[in-house]
C-alpha cells in the first residue's frame, strides 16, 4: 500500500498508473531477506521503458537469485516531477516504493544518447549526487549513496558519463550483472560495519579486471594542444589496458522471461516477444548494432516455440512479436514462422514479424498473418542511388524493391514506408535524386496494376540523419552540419511534393547533439551537466528538446575543456572527422571487433566496394578470435 | 453463456482507468482458458463489459462486469461457474477481488443499460469553512433546502460549460463529521445514492462542486477521497442478483 503523500500525489498527475507497479507478474519479495538490492532503471518514462525487452530478460534473471532483488524505476514525467519536488518525495522504486538512495545498486541501461539528461535527473530526484566525486567525498564521510551502474548499446562509448557512473557494463549483461551483484553481496558480507568508503574500495577492487567492468576513476585521461586525446594513465594496477566486452557466448544458456510483466495502461509495444537470435552478419557500416552484437548467436527452434507459449500463457496477450536484427536471417526461419503461425491462429494471438526480407515465403506468410487487414510493409533502402548503398554496405538493389513492392501491391497492400538516411559519407545531391526517384517509380507501379486513380495507395518516405557511432567502419566520419542538414530536408521536401507522398524527417539539432553525445570524450560531461542544471530533460521528446540550451551548456563548458567557445567544441566532436591515428575516446573498450577491420571497411566505401555477408565467409572482422561464430545455427 | 462477476477495486489499483481494468480481465480471460465470444463484422470485439465505469482513483466495493462465453448453456461450458472464478482469482492482479459470479442467461440487454443508480461514500479530511458551525444533519437541511443546487457542467459537443440542477438526481444525501484524532480538523462523511445510467447521471464530482460552493470549503480535492459502496438496477435485474 502506497502513503497518504503518494495518494495525494497520484490524485494530481497524468497518469498515475505509470507509478503504482502491482502489474501481472511483478516479482515481489521482502527486502529483508535479501541482500542486495537493485534498481533497474530505464531512463525515459513508463510506456518507453517497459516495451524494452532487456529491462524484462534481467529483471527475470536477476530475480531468480533469492539473495537479490531487482525492481524498477522509470523517469517520472514532467508533471510528476513537479509535484514530488513540490512534496520533497524521492524517486521511488515501482515494486517496493523505496526510495532510490536506499539501494545498492541504481542501474541505469543506456538505450539513446539523449536520455542523458534523464540520469541525471533521476540521480537528483533520488536524493543521490549526481558527480561521482561527490558520492566519494560522501562515502569518506561515511554516508552510502548507491552505487551508479550503467549498460547497454550506448555504454560502449563510456566517456561523456565517466564522471557520474562508478561502474560500466559493456556488453551482454545475462551473466555480468548477476555476477556483479552476487560479489556484492559476498563483499559486503565480509566487509560487515566498515566505513562506506572501504566498503565501496573492495568492491570496486574485487570486479575489476572482469570481462566488461570499466570503472572510471581507475584511468586519468590527458589531452593534446589540438584537443584530442594524449592518453589514459591506470591508477589502479589491477585495471585492464582495455576493456574486453562481456560475451555470452551461447544464449541457449541463460533463462529467458517467460513472467513478462504485463502493463495496465498501453505501453509503446504490449505484447509477447521472443528474441530469435542476436548479431547480424550483413555489416552495413553505419550500424552500430550490427557491430556491437556480434556475433550471431541464435536460439534453438524449440526453445523458442516453447517461449513463445509459455509467454502467451503466463501474459494474456493478444499480440507475439519475434526481436532480432533482422527476422528473416534466422537459419530455421521457415519451419519457425510457419510453427508460430499455427500456434497464433489456435490461440488467437497476432502474429507480428517486423524487419522481413521480402521474398515469396514471406509474402505468403504476410499475407496469411496480415489478411485483409494489412499493415503498411517497410522497406529500408537507406540511401537513394546504388552508388551511395554500395558505399555504406546496404546491400540491397532498386530491383529488388520494385519486385517486392510490385508483389505487395498485387496482393492488396496499400501503404509503402521507405526509410532513408541522409548525411551519408560521398552524399551528392543526385543521392538524394535517387530517394524521389524511388518514390516516384513506386508510384509509377502502381498506377500500373491499380489503374490510372491509383486507389488509396500511398508511400512513406522517412528521413532520418547520419549519426557517425563508435565502433563503426564510420566512427571517424564527419557529419553534416545543420545547415547542411537543412537544405537536403529542404530540398527533399520540393523534390518528394509527389501526390501520395508523405514526406518525414528528423529533427537537426537533436542529429547533431547526438553525435556529440555519441562521439565525446569525458570533457562532454560537463555539457551534460550545464545542460541539466539549464533544466533540460526528456531531450528525445521533440516537444521538451531545447537546441538553446544545449548551445550554451557547450559555451560554458569550453573553456575548461580546452576550446575557444562551444561552436570549436562542438566541431571538434562532430564536424572535424576523427584522424585515423588519433586515440579515440571509446578505444578504451575492445568491442572484439578490430580496428584493422573497421579501417578497411573505411575504405572500401570510399571506394564504393562491397563486403558479403560474413555467412558465405568470413570477412575478419575479428570477433572468431574470441568464440566461436554461429553458435546453435542449422546449416545452409 | 453469460455470467456477471462482482468484485471489488481497491488500494492502489484504483489508479488504473476503467478501459485498463477491461484489458485486465480480457487477459486473464484467455489466461484462464475461458473463451469470450466475439461480436460478428468488420470490427469484432469481445463481449464483455462494466455496469459502470469507475473513475480513475475512486475505489469500487461491489462493481460487477459482465461478459459472454462462447457456449451456448451452462451444459456446453468446459468449466463450471466456481471453477470460472477460482482460475480467475488466481490471477488476478491485488487489489482486484473477485467475489462471486453469477449465471445470466436472464440478462437480455447489458448491465450498463439496467444501472440506475449508486451509492457512494466521499470523505473530506480538514473541512473547513461554513460545515464548521454546522453537525451533519444541519448541513443536510442548509444544502437540501436550496430550491435549486446548480454546478456548472461541461457538455458534450458545447466548449463553454452550463448550469446545471442536480437537485432531482441526488436520491439520498447523509452527512456526518468525526474529528480527527491525527490531524487538526474534523473530517466530513458523506453517503449519498445518486442517479446512474444512461437515463439519468450524476457523477460525484458534480456533487462535491456543488457542497465545496455552498459551504466554502477549502479542502484541495487531491486530499478527498471516493468509494463506490454498491450500484443499484432496474427491479428485476435487482432482484436477480441479489
Amino acid at each position: 500500500m502506497i502513503d497518504r503523500q503518494l495518494d495525494n500525489i497520484l490524485k494530481r498527475v497524468e497518469k498515475p498508473a505509470r507509478y503504482i507497479g502491482g502489474e501481472v507478474n511483478m516479482v515481489r519479495k521482502d527486502p529483508a531477506d535479501v541482500s542486495v538490492r537493485l534498481g533497474f532503471a530505464f531512463p525515459d518514462t513508463y510506456e518507453i521503458g517497459m516495451s524494452y525487452l532487456g529491462l524484462q530478460i534481467l529483471y527475470n534473471i536477476l530475480n531468480q537469485d533469492e539473495n537479490i532483488y531487482c525492481e524498477r524505476v522509470f523517469a517520472p514525467a514532467k508533471d510528476m516531477e513537479e509535484l514530488m519536488r513540490a512534496e520533497g518525495r524521492r524517486l521511488f522504486t515501482l515494486e517496493t516504493f523505496t526510495p532510490v538512495n536506499a539501494l545498492d545498486f541504481f542501474a541505469f541501461t543506456l538505450q539513446y544518447e539523449m536520455s542523458y539528461t534523464n540520469i541525471l535527473n533521476m540521480m537528483d530526484l533520488g536524493g543521490i549526487p549526481v558527480k561521482r566525486e561527490d558520492r566519494i567525498r560522501a562515502a569518506e564521510k561515511g554516508i552510502r549513496y548507491p552505487l551508479i551502474i550503467a549498460g547497454g548499446p550506448c555504454a560502449y562509448n563510456p566517456e561523456p558519463l565517466a564522471d557520474f557512473v562508478d561502474v560500466f557494463l559493456i556488453g551482454d549483461g545475462e551473466e555480468l550483472l548477476p555476477e556483479v551483484c552476487r560479489i556484492y553481496g559476498r563483499v559486503k558480507e565480509a566487509h560487515g560495519e566498515g566505513s562506506a568508503i572501504s566498503l565501496r574500495d573492495a568492491f570496486l577492487s574485487a570486479i575489476v579486471g572482469l570481462d566488461g567492468v570499466y570503472i572510471p576513476e581507475y584511468y586519468s585521461v590527458s589531452y593534446n594542444e589540438n584537443g584530442t586525446i594524449r592518453e589514459y594513465v591506470k591508477t589502479c594496477e589491477k585495471a585492464p589496458e582495455r576493456v574486453n566486452r562481456a560475451l555470452l557466448r551461447d544464449i541457449e544458456k541463460v533463462e529467458f522471461p517467460v513472467n513478462n510483466i504485463v502493463p495496465f495502461i498501453d505501453t509503446v509495444h504490449d505484447r509477447c516477444v521472443v528474441e530469435t537470435f542476436r548479431g547480424c552478419t550483413r555489416g552495413c557500416r553505419f550500424c552500430q548494432a550490427g557491430i556491437i552484437y556480434r556475433p550471431v548467436r541464435e536460439r534453438k527452434t524449440d526453445t523458442i516455440i516453447g517461449l513463445a507459449q509459455e509467454q502467451i500463457k503466463n501474459t494474456g496477450h493478444d499480440e507475439l512479436s519475434l526481436l532480432s536484427l533482422s527476422t528473416s536471417d534466422y537459419s530455421n526461419f521457415e519451419d519457425m514462422a510457419t510453427t508460430l503461425m499455427g500456434i497464433c491462429k489456435s490461440s488467437n494471438v497476432a502474429l507480428s514479424l517486423p524487419s522481413l526480407r521480402l521474398d515469396s515465403f514471406s509474402f505468403n506468410v504476410l499475407n496469411e498473418i496480415q489478411g485483409y487487414r494489412k499493415s503498411g510493409l517497410t522497406f529500408a533502402p537507406e540511401a537513394g542511388t546504388q552508388r551511395l548503398r554500395d558505399v555504406i554496405n546496404k546491400n540491397i538493389t532498386e530491383d529488388d524493391i520494385y519486385d517486392a513492392v510490385r508483389q505487395a501491391i498485387q496482393l492488396g497492400w496499400e501503404h509503402i514506408k521507405l526509410y532513408f538516411m541522409i548525411g551519408l559519407p560521398t552524399e551528392t545531391y543526385e543521392d538524394l535524386d535517387g530517394i524521389a526517384d524511388i518514390a516516384r517509380k513506386i508510384m509509377d507501379i502502381n498506377y500500373e496494376i491499380r489503374g490510372r486513380k491509383g486507389g488509396r495507395f500511398r508511400i512513406t518516405v522517412s528521413v532520418s540523419n547520419f549519426v557517425p557511432k563508435p565502433h563503426t567502419p564510420f566512427q571517424w566520419e564527419k557529419q553534416d552540419r545543420p545547415e547542411d542538414f537543412i537544405s537536403k530536408h529542404n530540398y527533399l521536401s520540393g523534390k518528394l511534393r509527389i501526390k501520395g507522398v508523405t514526406f518525414n524527417y528528423h529533427e537537426t539539432n537533436t542529429s547533431n547533439l547526438e553525435c556529440a553525445l555519441a562521439r565525446g570524450d569525458r570533457r562532454m560531461g560537463q555539457v551534460i551537466m550545464n545542460a541539466w542544471k539549464s533544466g533540460c530533460t526528456f531531450d528525445a521528446w521533440t516537444e521538451y528538446f531545447d537546441a538553446g540550451k544545449w548551445v550554451k551548456a557547450f559555451d560554458e563548458a569550453a573553456e575548461t575543456a580546452g576550446f575557444a567557445d562551444g561552436r570549436e567544441m562542438e566541431d571538434f566532436y562532430n564536424y572535424r572527422g576523427y584522424g585515423p591515428a588519433e586515440r579515440l575516446p571509446w578505444d578504451i573498450i575492445d568491442s572484439f571487433i578490430s580496428k584493422d577491420y573497421l579501417k578497411n571497411e573505411a575504405a572500401k566505401a570510399r571506394k564504393e566496394t562491397t563486403t558479403p555477408d560474413c555467412r558465405e565467409g568470413c570477412t575478419g572482422c575479428g570477433m572468431n578470435r574470441h568464440t566461436e561464430c554461429f553458435v546453435n545455427m542449422k546449416a545452409r | 453463456m453469460k455470467y456477471i462477476i462482482e468484485f471489488s477495486k481497491t488500494g492502489t489499483i484504483c489508479y488504473t482507468s476503467h478501459l485498463d481494468i477491461m484489458k485486465v480481465f480480457k487477459r486473464s480471460f484467455k489466461r484462464a482458458g475461458i473463451s469470450i465470444a466475439y461480436s460478428q463484422g468488420f470490427n469484432p470485439h469481445p463481449k464483455m463489459g462494466f455496469a459502470q465505469p469507475l473513475s480513475l482513483g475512486y475505489w469500487g466495493l461491489e462493481e460487477y462486469v459482465e461478459f459472454e462465453t462462447a457456449a451456448a448453456d451452462a451444459a456446453s461450458e468446459p468449466f463450471a461457474a466456481d471453477e470460472m472464478l477460482q482460475k480467475l482469482s488466481a490471477i488476478m492482479p491485488e487489489g482486484l477481488t473477485l467475489k462471486r459470479i453469477i449465471e445470466a442467461p436472464w440478462l437480455r440487454k447489458t448491465l450498463a443499460a439496467e444501472t440506475t443508480a449508486a451509492e457512494y461514500m466521499i470523505q473530506i479530511p480538514d473541512v473547513t469553512g461554513r460545515t464548521a458551525e454546522l453537525d451533519g444533519a444541519a448541513i443536510y437541511e442548509n444544502f437540501m433546502n436550496q430550491e435549486e443546487i446548480l454546478v456548472l457542467k461541461k457538455q458534450k459537443k458545447k466548449p463553454e460549460p452550463v448550469l446545471v440542477d442536480i437537485k432531482s438526481k441526488i436520491r439520498s444525501l447523509q452527512f456526518q463529521k468525526e474529528t480527527d484524532t491525527a490531524a487538526k480538523g474534523q473530517t466530513l462523511h458523506i453517503d449519498c445514492i445518486l442517479d446512474a445510467g444512461s437515463e439519468s447521471n450524476l457523477s460525484p464530482e458534480l456533487l462535491i462542486e456543488a457542497l465545496v460552493k455552498r459551504f466554502g470549503i477549502e479542502t484541495p480535492r487531491c486530499d478527498m477521497d471516493i468509494a463506490r459502496k454498491r450500484l443499484y438496477f432496474k427491479d428485476e435485474t435487482e432482484q436477480k442478483i441479489r
